[in-house]
């Protein structure tokens, strides 16, 4: 890898995002400065509304900032259209959401696979087994969501968002919808890959106790940092 | 995994409403080639029929020039008969090449049929003809041969006991050569019927047009059981050169007779083609309107199961899809359907192809013989082309909301 430990991947300066709700103006984001360090976990906290969605949105390309600037990998990216968005987030960054959106008619393992196919890479099944292995679905491949638990199917979310070999893995809530021993169990996996594999995270969570088992959390309020602390990790 | 393998499972995660959208296209295709069918057979069976009649023009009773065109090529009731002396008047007419008296009557089978069918299959076309100018006029005209047919000719002149019968005539009836063949009659002026027994001498070969169904007789034994002997129904006339100068020129000098009208085979033509044509405007607005009610269906199918994977396709978009993917995606799934449609359509069309003929004819009385709807490969390539050209536009509008949903809205929406 090109990174030394520690490096910073994702670099955002005077970040704000603005949304337009009538004639209000709804200040989501409102100056963040923010790093990622390669190979950190990082937890974004904060009360409902208070900006976590939009900041991840914005740190990972989906959304463009109102003003501010965001480098990612090193590139800094100012006023791309979204499929050269989506060309920086390709194989750089993998996404896991509250809501797993996994295609019903597909396998376990043909949902892993699909972004490959965005990719133009080959699918190869060893390689999908392995990572269906690393989030301990491995007995599970040929079967349907719908034949999955919750917790099972975030995993394969999981899996799908590991399968292009991402560096940075964004989860927005991904124990939301998910109960308190199961979210936990998702939350460990995340912290295993981190741990096992370098792969940096960054998770938005209501649990502080599972927060807290990150490296660094930030804690924002009507889209200002207010705390940045040290986690357990 | 290709994009056509995604799109192709995704249609089958609502099975029921993809079969029923599928139908939808189907259907549209299949009334759309029939009709094509139909537009291309009836227009060669029509050729065919006129050009079988052997004459060009002909002298009948004057009345609607439809129902003489009609009776001309099919045989029907209702009919007029004019003076027998026009014949030998007009007969002497310079720029005739040859000229045929018919006389035509109907006849009931009383008794003779072996089936118990509908009333109008218990009738029979009696044609009283004059074999050698007949002949002269259809010269292919030919006698079945074989077992049964065998020894096939015409009857002699002036007998009173002798008809030949029409392939489809002694089909029906069952007759061979030898066999006796009975017309039940109503003579003119009278009230009583009457059955006459015939022998039969010989049975033409199938020609395709309507003189497989008619029994001949000599002409002036139909006209004298008939009770008719001094009328015609019509008087068929080859002209030596025919185009429309000669047309009018002869036309002219008919047409003061006042009971007759001088009908030329190309206007029966044009009447026919102009009123099957009302009715394939109307059947063509029924096939338009069909194929825009199911091209609207399918691009609700598809924007719906586009609304419904919102969430999927902001997840696809976050993981590495580019609009391209997605467009593709849907586009697939659309042409997939219309495709599978038009398939289906032109096999639903090649099937009902004889149905659709029944129905065409209990709609209409077409004046002609044999098969109407004719479905050919090209006309089966068109549709299928057409149908996939039909996907590629319904595709677009959906594939285009797709490929430009937003991802972030896309997966706030879809939670
Ligand atoms: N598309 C939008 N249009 C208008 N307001 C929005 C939109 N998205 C988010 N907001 C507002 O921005 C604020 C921050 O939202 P969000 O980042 O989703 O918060 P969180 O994820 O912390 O719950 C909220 O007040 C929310 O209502
Ligand atoms: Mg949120």
């Amino acid at each position: 890898m090109s990174q030394t430990p520690h490096s910073v991947i994702i670099r955002g300066r005077g970040l704000k995002r603005y949304y337009r709700r009538g004639i209000e103006t709804v200040k989501a984001l409102d100056g963040v400065d923010i790093d990622i360090h390669t190979g950190e976990m990082v937890s974004i906290v904060g009360p409902s509304g208070s900006g976590k969605t939009t900041l991840v949105n914005l740190l990972s390309c989906l959304d463009a900032p109102s003003a501010g600037e965001l480098s990612l990998d090193g590139k800094l990216l100012a006023g791309l259209a979204e499929d050269r968005l989506a060309g920086v987030r390709r194989g750089l960054l993998g996404f896991i959401f509250q809501k797993f959106h996994l295609i019903p008619t597909l396998t376990v393992a043909e949902n892993v696979e699909l972004p490959l196919m965005f990719l133009n890479r080959p699918t190869d099944r060893k390689a999908t087994l392995a990572v269906l292995t690393s989030v301990g679905l491995a007995s599970r491949a040929d079967h349907r969501p719908k034949e999955l638990s919750g917790g099972e199917m975030q995993r394969v979310a999981v899996a799908r968002a590991l399968i292009t070999n991402p560096k940075v893995m964004i989860a927005d809530e991904p124990t939301g919808n998910l109960d308190k021993a199961t979210g936990e169990a998702i939350f460990s996996l995340l912290h295993s890959l981190v741990k096992n594999q370098g792969l940096t995270v960054i998770i938005t969570t209501h649990n502080l106790a599972l927060a807290y088992q990150a490296d660094r959390i930030i804690t924002i309020e009507d889209g200002r940092i207010v705390k940045e602390e040290r986690g357990e990790r | 995994m290709k994009h056509i393998t995604l799109a192709s499972k995704n249609l089958l995660r609502r099975p029921v409403r993809t079969v029923l959208t599928v139908s939808g296209v189907s259907l549209a295709v299949a009334v759309a080639v029939s009709l094509g069918g139909f537009n291309l057979g009836y227009r060669e069976a029509l050729d065919r029929s006129i050009e079988r009649l052997g004459f060009q023009m002909m002298i009948m009773a004057k009345g609607c020039p439809y129902e003489a065109a009609t009776m001309m090529l099919k045989g029907g009731t209702g009919l007029l008969y004019l003076p027998a002396d026009i014949y030998n008047t007009v007969k002497s007419d310079p720029s005739i090449q040859s000229i045929t008296p018919i006389f035509v009557g109907i006849a009931a089978k009383e008794g003779s049929s072996i089936r118990d069918d509908v009333s109008t299959q218990s009738f029979s076309i009696i044609s009283g003809i004059d074999t050698e100018s007949f002949m002269t006029m259809k010269p292919w005209l030919k006698f079945k041969t074989g077992t049964g047919y065998d020894p096939g000719r015409w009857f002699e002149h002036n007998s009173t006991t002798e008809v030949v019968l029409g392939f489809e005539a002694a089909q029906y009836e069952q007759r061979k050569v030898g066999d006796s063949f009975y017309a039940t009659v109503t003579p003119n002026g009278q009230t009583e019927v009457k059955t006459h027994e015939f022998k039969i001498t010989g049975i033409l070969d199938r020609t395709g047009t309507q003189d497989d169904g008619t029994v001949f007789m000599p002409l002036k034994n139909a006209q004298s059981i008939f009770n008719r002997t001094n009328d015609l129904t019509i008087i068929g006339i080859k002209l030596k050169k025919f185009g429309a100068v000669e047309l009018r020129e002869f036309e002219g000098r008919w047409l003061k007779i006042p009971e007759v009208q001088v009908v030329s085979l190309e206007q029966v033509k044009g009447t026919l083609v102009s009123l099957v044509g009302t009715a394939q405007v109307m059947i063509a607005a029924v096939a338009i309107i069909a194929v825009i009610v199911a091209v609207i269906g399918v691009v609700n199918t598809i924007l719906m199961s586009v609304y419904e994977r919102t969430g999927e396709i902001g997840v696809m978009k976050a993981l590495g899809a580019y609009r391209s993917d997605i467009f593709r995606l849907i586009w697939l799934e659309t042409l997939a359907v219309c495709t599978t449609g038009g398939l289906l359509g032109c096999l639903i069309a090649i099937v009902g192809a004889s149905v659709v003929e029944a129905a065409i004819r209990g709609l209409i009385n077409l004046g002609v013989q044999g098969s109407i709807v004719r479905i050919t490969p090209g006309l089966i390539g068109g549709a299928l082309v057409a149908s996939i050209l039909l996907g590629f536009f319904a595709g677009l509008y959906p594939a285009w909301r797709a490929a430009s949903m937003r991802p972030i809205e896309a997966i706030r929406e879809g939670e």
